[in-house]
């Protein structure tokens, strides 16, 4: 990352050298006719058809009683501070950069899909969508939209801004390949019945086939007509008109400080179900402030409104129950047990190097890594020791397969198993033709080298060694999607989705060209696949046979039984040690911060996600004034353990 | 020859005279010294084990496994457990561990948290413990060290460079001279900084540790060897006008011979007065690059990562970036008053009064 900026700054110094900008950014871009040509280029894809050929038959759903999302308490106003880690390098949201820490402002977070899942309940709840039916057939999805919806600049959002999506995602543009690939494979059909009425169809039929319709947002048709071979400079700084309900105004943007986003007194979602208690802020003030011990100062002199606490160190030693802040209650402290897929922290072995690809060092790996200790001194045991790279998804993750412990004995027994019987004079095992038991262990996560290092002293040990590198963000992922690691420490962030999914990280297709010959053996020419999230290297021909059942499999109970299996037979392969996960998340919060009763969702990620609270402007006011006259008031320290999944240690 | 040189002898004796620097030189001269067997005072390996009356050593060499004193564990024998097993039983073992009694990598949570631990004595934690409960001390002294190495190495490398080519283009001057004076105006323009960092991110460094330690080197003094050459070249055209150059020459000594046998000599003031600034130049270079996490890699002990952490816990452990900055400073100001004794006394206008 750091590299690219310092790139970035490079030239944008030889840039400003040159002569003035050229006259091509006036240049008149108009796409539509291009837009339109596509669509006819693809009649296949793009369907136009009347209300009459809906079929009649359909199963209409609508979400409507779904609970509300929020509370009925919640006020509006006030203006809350949150912190930036980064200045974002551009307002759009696709395309080189887009994908930052400011994205989910304007994107992930705040703006509107077709439907949205219920972070309690995981049914849909509608969103741009008045209702849909699945045509389960078909493989289609149909949906009929909110005629009163509209952008954040009065224009009605209409079926056409969902086929403009598959022109858009699809061209060169954008110069945005995965979304290229994904909306080239994963979708088949859209059909456009009238403005209010689509349907969309995708290739598999799954137990959760309207998750990809539904997830769907729409793309201002209008904003986007002129997307050309220009679009990365020409739609760089423009906001585009939002289904939000924060807007960012002229002026509200200061490069490199600070980003202010406004709250839409106009949104058309403003009184309906499932949104009207959400987004009650009215003003949140974004400022870059780089280093988190630097947010936290801000936090407890109260320039930032909250500050999540997930790590030991702040929940436990920098802001103690004992301080005075919190024993005076104008900090309150939450802790939140979720339940949601886990990312997968562990370490993922490159099965496709030397010594790495022989079980029996696995083995030793496995059991010569200690990450209990990591989560009982490092995390105080706040987290819990993950026990497949597939934990969270309810009945889909095995019940009873459990990570291998830290044991010497048993790890120099799998090594003495590879030929590892003489420790050499530093401690590390070796062959008899000399060969050392060492392997790089990499990571792009800066802020978890101490687990590295915690791990790398215990495996000596058992006589390994893992030589540590830590590596910048962007420089750690380039290495594994290479596949040039030995070891890599890293996990994926898996968004909430009902069950796992194993084509991308363990089909043999995504470690090699041509893995297996007919007969299922390995082929001896096989060449290492690059750019695939299949970062152990798995090939395994069983695997692939499970896997493709697995994709073609419709109903729950099937894939549940092979999400099973695969999980055993990924667990026998050894290529991955489980590491830890955490079941929650902790916060902060200044006492003039409400939340609803409940504080957050058994699904949620974190506290802020669903934009829920609110500012109490008289709490406020009755905290600043007791702080300054050094008032006690009521101090609240609360856990939330309703949707806790581990038993307690 | 150097020793022997009457003008020389003189020079060291006004160095002598200059307290401030000289003390500074023989404190650090005992800090090196003692530095460069920091093993026998800092170490988790014991110094002596007396078992079944024969005497262990094993602070140097290779390591003994747990077996070796009676223990169940094949691994490197843990000496602080294994003094208190010999002190709670009847025998005549003994273990003589260091005055402190850690190595720099290990974890010592000693409530079973890691966490940053305040100095205590009687655990031998003297600077207290780092944020994954390492002892600073251990870290302090290994990094300190490893900063010194480093900055020597660095000067003695940038010297060599500079002073090879800035003497090779005051005597050869002409095309060459005028060549290199581009490409070091050129060369010095590019940020050091940002060339280290970019040059660092960029190359995956899987090999051991001194080899990684080594690039980082080969990168710093690969930008830093330009400002030297500049000295050097003027200070040659100087002296290659007098005459006991044309004398030498004349007499038919070749470019080297003159230049490395008659010239360095006489131009050796110029160049002793840098030395100590560009150590210390080094050494706020490595802590500068550790601090932005760029330098030394992990887990090797370095004062720049010591820095780091401890001004992320400066309320919760303030002993971490007291002992970190404290070292710095008595360190770089010990060579900062060494070099200034140095540059007055090689200062051939005895009275010069700078103000």
């Amino acid at each position: 990352m750091k590299l690219k900026l310092y790139l970035a700054l490079a030239l944008l110094i030889l840039a400003a050298c040159g002569d003035s900008p050229p006259q091509e950014q006036s240049r008149i871009i108009d796409n539509t006719e291009e837009v339109q040509q596509y669509y006819k280029d693809h009649p296949d894809f793009f369907s136009f058809k009347t209300l009459n050929d809906v079929p009649s038959n359909l199963d209409w759903e609508d979400g409507a009683d779904l609970p509300e999302v929020g509370s009925s308490n919640a006020v509006k106003g006030g203006m809350e501070t949150v912190r930036l880690a980064d200045f974002p390098r551009t307002l759009r949201t696709v395309g080189p950069d887009s994908n930052g820490g400011f994205r989910p402002w304007i994107l992930d977070y705040t703006s509107m899909a077709l439907a949205h899942r219920h972070p309690n309940q995981l049914d849909y709840f509608p969103g741009l969508a008045n209702r849909w039916a699945v045509d389960q057939d078909a493989k289609t999805v149909y949906v009929e939209l909110d005629p009163n919806a509209t952008w954040s600049d009065g224009v009605p959002i209409t079926a056409d801004d969902y086929l403009f999506i598959f022109w858009f995602f699809r061209t060169q543009y954008i110069t945005a390949p995965w979304y290229n690939n994904w909306y080239e494979s994963q979708y088949t059909n859209i059909t456009r019945y009238s403005d209010h009425m689509i349907s969309i169809s995708i290739p598999e039929l799954k137990p959760d086939t309207d998750s990809k319709v539904l997830e769907l947002r729409p793309l201002p048709r209008h904003f986007y007509s002129e997307v050309g071979d220009d679009f990365i400079e020409r739609y760089q700084w423009r906001f585009a008109p939002t289904t939000a309900a924060y807007l960012l105004k002229e002026g509200d943007l200061k490069k490199g400080r600070s980003i202010k986003l406004t709250r839409n007194a106009d949104w058309w979602a403003k009184d309906k179900k499932h949104w009207r208690y959400r987004f009650n802020i009215d003003r949140v003030n974004l400022i870059v402030i780089r280093d988190t011990p630097k947010v936290f100062e801000a936090f407890k002199r109260g320039d930032i409104d909250q500050f999540g606490l997930n790590l030991s160190e702040y929940w436990y030693e920098k802001l103690p129950n004992t301080d005075a802040d919190v024993e005076n209650g104008y900090i309150h402290k939450k802790w939140f047990f979720n339940e949601r897929p886990r990312p997968p922290y562990g370490l993922w072995i490159n099965t496709d190097r030397p010594l790495l690809n022989e079980k029996s060092v696995r083995l030793g790996i496995q059991h010569a890594t200690h990450w209990q200790l990591v989560i009982d001194q490092f995390f105080r045991g706040d987290y819990d020791r993950l026990n497949t790279a597939n934990d969270g998804y309810g009945p889909f993750s095995h019940p009873t397969l459990s990570a291998r412990p830290f044991n010497v004995e048993a790890a120099m027994k799998h090594f003495a198993d590879a030929g590892f019987v003489e420790r050499g004079d530093d401690g590390i095992l070796m062959r008899e033709d000399g060969t050392r038991l060492a392997f790089t262990v990499s990571s792009g996560y800066e802020s978890m080298k101490d687990i590295l290092t915690i791990l790398k002293e215990e495996a000596l040990k058992a006589g390994i060694e893992f030589r540590v590198e830590v590596l910048d963000g962007t420089a750690g992922w380039k290495k594994v999607q290479e596949k040039q690691h030995d070891i890599h420490f890293s996990a994926f962030g898996y968004s909430l989705e009902l069950y796992p999914r194993f084509w991308e990280t363990y089909h043999s297709s995504n470690a090699y060209d041509k893995a297996f010959l007919e007969d299922g053996s390995v082929n001896p020419e096989r060449k290492s696949k690059t750019q695939t999230n299949n970062l152990e290297s798995f090939a395994v021909f069983e695997m692939d046979r499970l896997i493709d059942q697995y994709r073609q499999a419709s109903d729950s109970e099937t894939m549940i039984k092979l999400a099973h299996t695969m999980s055993e037979l990924h667990h026998d392969e050894a290529s991955f040690v489980p590491g830890f996960y955490s079941g929650f998340f902790r916060l902060g919060h200044w006492r003039w911060i409400q939340y609803p009763a409940d504080f957050s969702f058994k699904h949620a990620s974190g506290p802020s996600q669903y934009f829920v609270h609110w500012i109490d402007q008289d709490i406020k006011a009755e905290t600043l004034n007791a702080r300054a006259d050094n008032l006690p008031l009521t101090k609240t320290i609360e856990i939330y353990d309703q949707y806790r999944t581990a038993p307690s240690p | 020859m150097l020793a022997l040189n009457p003008q020389t002898r003189k020079k060291l004796a006004r160095f002598r005279k200059i307290r401030l620097g000289y003390y500074s030189f023989l404190c650090l001269s005992a800090l090196i010294a003692l530095l460069s067997v920091a093993e026998l005072f800092v170490n988790s390996r014991a110094l002596i084990v007396h078992y079944n009356d024969t005497l262990y050593f094993p602070t140097y060499g290779s390591f003994y496994p747990g077996t070796t004193f009676g223990q169940d564990y094949s691994y490197e024998t843990n000496y602080r457990e294994l003094a208190t097993t010999f002190d709670n039983s009847d025998s005549d073992h003994w273990v003589l561990m260091p005055f402190v009694p850690y190595n720099p990598y290990e974890n010592d949570a000693k409530g079973g948290i890691m966490r940053p631990e305040a100095p205590d004595f009687s655990a031998g934690h003297f600077l207290g413990t780092d944020t994954t409960s390492r002892d600073i001390l251990a870290r302090l002294v290994y990094g300190t060290r490893t900063a010194l190495l480093f900055a020597f190495a660095f000067m003695c490398s940038v010297y060599l460079i500079g002073i090879v080519i800035g003497c090779a283009m005051g005597y050869l001057g002409g095309l060459f001279d005028l060549f290199f004076q581009r490409l070091i105006e050129i060369w010095s323009n590019i940020p050091f900084l940002y060339m280290v960092i970019i040059v660092f991110s960029v190359i995956p460094s899987a090999a051991s540790i001194p080899v990684r330690i080594g690039i980082l080197l080969s990168v710093m003094v690969l930008f830093s060897w330009t400002s030297m050459t500049y000295y050097m070249r003027t200070e040659t055209y100087k002296e290659k006008s007098r005459d006991y150059v044309a004398a030498a020459r004349v007499m038919g000594a070749g470019a080297p011979r003159i230049i490395f046998r008659h010239i360095l000599p006489n131009v050796l003031s110029t160049l002793v007065t840098f030395m100590p600034f560009t150590v210390v130049s080094a050494i706020s270079a490595i802590t500068a690059l550790d601090f932005l996490g760029f330098g030394l890699p992990v887990p090797t002990p370095s004062l720049g990562e010591l820095l780091q952490q401890g001004t992320a816990n400066l309320r919760t452990a303030p002993w971490i970036v007291t002992a970190a900055f404290g070292t710095l400073v008595i360190i770089l100001s010990l060579v900062t008053f060494i070099g200034e004794a140095i540059r007055e006394s090689f200062d051939p206008k005895q009275f010069t009064l700078y103000r």
